[in-house]
């Protein structure tokens, strides 16, 4: 076994992620959902025409230079409807899949359990290295917030939604969303 | 192992208001939470957001507990042959279990389970299929089952029943294990049979079964009206789940007490241990005994004991020895013998044993367990001391795997004594059992030939077949494996394996032809040349006992493909609805061996379908924990169908026992077994004893002759030199296994085909603590090499003459036991969850599997494997790549509250 390189396998994704987080592509290797899907549904039997073509809102939530290390500033995205509620944290030099800013520790989530919805506001944990979301407090689950809100243990179906970041000059902008948010059947819904 | 990619979907089809809808339960763990199938053609419309729209009538997006579908909660299937959307998420109408429709992760995302062609579950089984020159080539039905029709008849003539051996699961559904143990235990008479999990068909917990203790007597909600919960070998939040979430968590916010004992520390414990009512006893691998021992005897010591209780509900000495305690007929084969190493004249004579032990005082139990002394008075102070206003605390007990495969009969004779002196048996709330792994799926269709059994204990009785060893031996001429992977799930995995090429793939006579003739002809070569031919059930092809070993491959259909009935850890009884096509050829297990059964000239095995499996079964069901046969005649009484009558008994179901009266036509189930509030006059007085009920004394009393509890003793020495020999040498470490609350009863799908979970845990995985690790230089992400000379093994098939010659250090002397080498590779995670001294790797890596480092010398008296124990050394050999990326695995620790 070679180990003789030490790899670091989000690099070029990250690069490729400086340059336009809307091709930002999570895993390599797949074809699979661009950060910023274009989501079309069509319903079997129904004209083309009726089809909806839709994209995430570019949304300001914060900016680099006012977030301090380990304080999540919560914001609603993509939307102001229900189960919208995001946060956006610098980890303290925790770097994250996703992550951006210098030290590619700056990450934002949604607050809402993916198993049934448990609040986690309040939830976001410094452990050492590790920077955690949970327990949620209605059946325990956390997430790795460096992995992409892996779940670290728990019960949840999914990842903890990601919400995924740009950055122009100092400002902070959401552009779209990984994973569905809890509560909705698609994370974009007419109002 | 390839890794499957896992993509985030950011949405999800809504089941139309007129889905139909069916209920299942869940596949997975023990618990069997209630889950509804909503299932609409795939040319149909989906359903809308708004609740007129939707078949759950909910406006999305949907609040906190509300109905929601997650983009891992559904699929497409075929239904009749045409696609079909599911939808599969748990009940949100259940009032039982899950109540209120909560799941795990395995459960809530069953729906991946189902066979779809676009998705990793796409190399499901579809055709019979025999390695013809070296290959699997499918087959017809036809071919395959006259081939292991004739070879079966073949083995049985040549060279006895024994010679065929069935290695099967315990819990897949009772049709399909009553006709696989009619046909192999009945029809064969092999007392070659055993299940997934043991190397012989004995009790998982000896200590309980000869207390009187049945392994599921308690009702789930028991655990919760417990006030002091003890909690042995598990953390049920990850492998019990909705026990802990439903029950057992909402009990300790209302302050009930929790003591685990445990090596490691996960998300439920932590979350116990941050309300500040639970202890936490981290003690080293296999020294349960000591540490409850002594608590035992600080209870005595102060005259903690429940005496009302005992006085009533325990053996004295003449009761004790009435028939070993057990009646003197259907004695358990170890009783003639061993028994005098166990019995005791009662409470008081059990005290005095455990007084003259010296390793039950509380200091040396300490010692031998690693763990601050203080522990066990605090543990003894809250089991059992009576409360300022003179009432006692209302104690349970329960059990899982890491405590009774530690050290099987002492560990379990030893919980059983403290649960007898606290009081726990048969009461709400105070109750003793286990919580359970698989689901109850077994309905035995003929008892075990166990006079066939080559093993023989000292005295008379015989030992059931220790069936690893028995192949070992070169015995098995004909392995018919069903639903398990055998190698890898058992101890000392790696010399199995080997056996298998010697016999299998190394014997000359191998398959050069696709003439069915030559086929037989050559395999019965085999067979006759000492070789072993391998046939083998399951739903996908499992390596290496499938891809490498099995000469006839044959496709078994699953849950939600037939439908069929199975209990649950509180003897719920439900059907789990056929909801989808079974994918290719695919057959139920139950079907495949009545096809066997047929051409080999057996009676009885004319089914037409589940449900008349199902009915031929519930006699053999009279008198368990789960009789269901009374269902049987309620539904005849009604005009249904045993299977009709537990479909409109929906994720509910009923508990078993069941009884049926026969004056109002109810069909009533039972809370718990060993009711000691109950009393035979209620039993009659509620018609649960007329006509075909069968009543018997585990309703209302103990498993024993007189009905009352045997406190036994639990002599340490019986395991002692097994464990002093194993413990750490010089830098080895201890090592044990286990589960993990992502993967559990459930690995037969989701490692292999959840991207989720593969993403999560995408290799072989050892815990490691931090100071161990920064001694040895291991970093979490690091590659590492768990390396061991030191595994025993059992040699042999051999008979016992002398009261010790199965003790370890006897067997050690008298060369029954080899030394063999083993070596596992994984990732390390550096975390202090786990003990300083002990690692913690997953159990079943079918492709690094930990237990090839664990011993493979069964419990001297119950003939389990203790999985649990083993030492290794370990070694960094590179960087995973996990290390340095975002994507996979995770090293936070489990416990963060
Ligand atoms: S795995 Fe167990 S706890 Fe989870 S949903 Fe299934 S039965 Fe319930
Ligand atoms: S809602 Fe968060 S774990 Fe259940």
């Amino acid at each position: 076994m070679s180990d003789t390189k030490k790899k670091d396998e989000t690099a070029a994704d990250h690069g490729r992620c400086m340059l336009n987080r809307r091709q930002f592509l999570m895993y390599s290797g797949t074809t699979a959902v661009a950060a910023s899907t274009i989501s079309i549904s069509l319903f079997p039997g129904e004209a083309q025409a009726k089809a909806r073509v839709v994209t995430y809102p570019r949304m300001k939530v914060a900016r680099l230079s006012e977030l301090k290390d380990n304080q999540p500033v919560d914001f609603n995205y993509p939307d102001d409807g229900p189960n919208s509620q995001c946060f956006v944290v610098k980890m303290d030099g925790a770097k994250a899949g996703g992550g951006v800013g210098s030290q590619r520790d700056v990450v934002a989530f949604s607050y809402l359990c993916t198993h049934q919805g448990g609040p986690m506001n309040g939830k976001y944990q410094a452990v050492g290295e590790h920077r955690v979301l949970g327990q949620c407090p209605l059946h325990l689950s956390t997430y790795d917030l460096t992995r992409h809100g892996i779940i670290v243990s728990g019960q949840a179906y999914q990842s903890i939604p990601q919400v995924l970041l740009e950055v122009d000059g100092d400002d902070i902008y959401a552009v779209g969303i990984m994973g569905l948010l809890f509560g909705r059947n698609e994370n974009l819904m007419d109002a | 192992m390839s890794i499957l990619d896992y993509v985030p979907e950011d949405k999800t089809p809504l089941p139309p208001k007129n889905a139909e809808v069916l209920t299942t339960c869940c596949d997975y763990c023990i618990v069997a939470c209630g889950y509804k199938v909503y299932r609409w053609p795939a040319s149909a419309k989906d359903g809308g957001p708004k609740a007129s729209q939707n078949a759950f009538g909910v406006d999305f997006p949907a609040g906190p507990m509300q109905a929601w579908v997650a983009p891992t909660q559904h699929n497409v299937v075929m239904h009749n042959g045409k696609p079909h959307k599911v939808v599969i998420v748990p009940d949100k109408n259940s009032k039982v279990v899950n109540i209120g429709g909560d799941s795990s992760i395995r459960g809530g995302t069953i729906a991946e389970k189902c066979y779809n062609p676009k998705k990793p579950t796409r190399d499901r089984l579809m055709s019979p299929m025999i390695r013809i020159n070296g290959t699997l080539q499918p087959v017809s039905w036809d071919t395959a089952l006259d081939v292991a029709a004739e070879l079966i008849r073949h083995t049985v003539k040549e060279h006895g029943a024994n010679a065929y051996g069935m290695k099967t699961f315990s819990y897949q559904f009772v049709e399909n294990t009553y006709a696989l143990s009619k046909f192999s235990k009945g029809d064969i008479n092999t007392a070659n049979f055993t299940f997934h999990d043991t190397p012989a068909d004995v009790t998982s917990t000896p200590g309980f079964r000869d207390a009187g203790f049945d392994n599921f007597g308690p009702s789930y909600r028991d655990w919760g009206d417990a006030e002091v919960l003890m909690i042995c070998g598990t953390d049920p939040y990850e492998t019990k789940t909705m026990i802990f979430n439903q029950f057992i968590k909402p009990a300790i916010d209302q302050g009930q007490k929790t003591i685990w004992l445990n090596v490691r520390e996960t998300a439920g414990l932590a979350y116990a241990k941050s309300r500040g009512n639970a202890l936490f006893i981290q003690v080293d691998p296999g020294t349960d005994v000591p540490v409850l021992g002594a608590i035992a005897r600080v209870i005595l010591e102060n005259g903690w004991e429940d005496s009302d209780w005992i006085k009533k509900w325990v053996n004295n000495k003449w009761e004790s020895s009435s028939g070993f305690g057990q009646g003197t007929r259907n004695t358990p084969w170890q009783w003639r013998t061993t028994w005098g190493k166990f019995q005791t004249k009662g409470v008081d004579d059990y005290k005095k044993w455990n007084l003259a032990q010296k390793e039950y005082d509380p200091k040396e139990a300490a010692r031998i367990a690693n763990i601050p002394v203080e522990q066990i008075y605090q543990a003894a102070e809250w089991m059992a001391k009576p409360k300022a206003d003179g009432s006692r605390p209302k104690t349970s007990l329960a059990i899982e795997k890491g405590f009774y495969w530690s050290n099987n009969t002492g560990n379990t004779n030893a919980v059983s004594s403290l649960a007898t002196i606290c009081g726990a048996g048969g009461r709400p709330g105070q109750v003793v059992g286990r919580f359970g792994g698989h689901q109850r799926g077994g309905t035995g269709g003929a008892g075990l030939p166990r006079n066939k059994s080559p093993q023989k204990r000292p005295g008379r009785r015989r030992q059931a077949m220790d069936c690893d060893r028995y192949f070992y031996s070169g015995l098995t001429r004909f392995a018919h494996v069903v639903g398990t992977t055998w190698i890898q799930a058992m101890c000392g995995a790696q010399g199995l394996n080997n056996k298998f090429e010697e016999l299998v793939t190394n014997n000359p006579n191998q398959v050069r032809s696709s003439n069915k003739q030559a086929i037989i002809d050559t395999l019965k070569k085999r067979m006759d040349s000492g070789g072993t031919v391998v046939l083998n059930q399951d739903i996908y092809l499992r390596d290496p006992i499938g891809s490498k070993f099995a000469d006839i491959v044959l496709p078994a259909a699953t849950w939600g493909e037939e439908d069929f009935v199975r209990a649950n850890g509180e003897r719920r009884i439900r059907l789990y609805s056929k909801f989808y096509d079974a994918p290719g050829d695919a057959k139920p297990d139950w079907w495949i061996v009545s096809q066997i059964a047929q051409r080999m000239g057996f009676d009885g095995y004319d089914w037409k379908n589940s449900n008349e499996v199902c009915e031929e079964s519930s006699r053999f069901s009279r008198g368990n924990r789960k009789a269901y046969h009374m269902i049987k005649v309620a539904a005849h009484k009604e005009g249904k169908t045993l299977h009709e009558k537990l479909r409109e008994m929906g994720t509910e179901g009923i508990q078993g026992p069941t009884f049926y009266n026969y004056k109002t036509g109810e069909l009533m189930g039972s809370v718990r077994l060993h009711d000691t509030e109950m009393t035979p006059e209620m039993m009659e007085a509620q018609g649960r004893t007329q006509g075909a009920n069968m009543v018997n004394k585990k309703m209302t009393h103990f498993n024993s002759q007189t009905g009352k509890v045997n406190i036994q003793k639990h002599p340490w020495s019986l395991f002692s030199d097994y464990w002093e020999w194993m413990s750490p040498k010089k830098d080895e470490l201890w090592h044990t296994n286990g589960r993990i609350n992502e993967i559990w009863q459930s690995g037969f799908d989701d490692v292999d085909r959840r991207a989720y979970i593969a993403q999560r845990w995408p290799e072989n995985w050892t815990e490691i603590h931090p100071d161990d690790a920064a001694a040895r230089g291991i970093e979490s992400g690091d590659k590492i090499l768990l390396y061991t000379d030191r595994v025993p093994v059992f040699r042999q098939t051999i008979k016992g003459v002398h009261g010790s010659d199965f003790n370890f250090a006897e067997l050690l002397k008298n060369g029954w036991i080899e030394l063999n080498k083993a070596a596992v590779e994984a990732v390390a995670i550096v975390t202090p969850h786990v003990k300083k001294g002990t690692m913690y790797s997953y159990f079943l890596n079918t492709s690094q599997p930990s237990n090839v480092l664990q011993g493979r010398v069964p419990d001297q008296i119950s003939g389990n494997y203790n999985f649990k124990m083993g030492v290794s050394r370990v070694k960094k050999i590179g960087e995973s790549k996990y290390k340095h990326e975002f994507t996979h695995m995770s090293f936070a620790p489990r416990n963060v509250v």
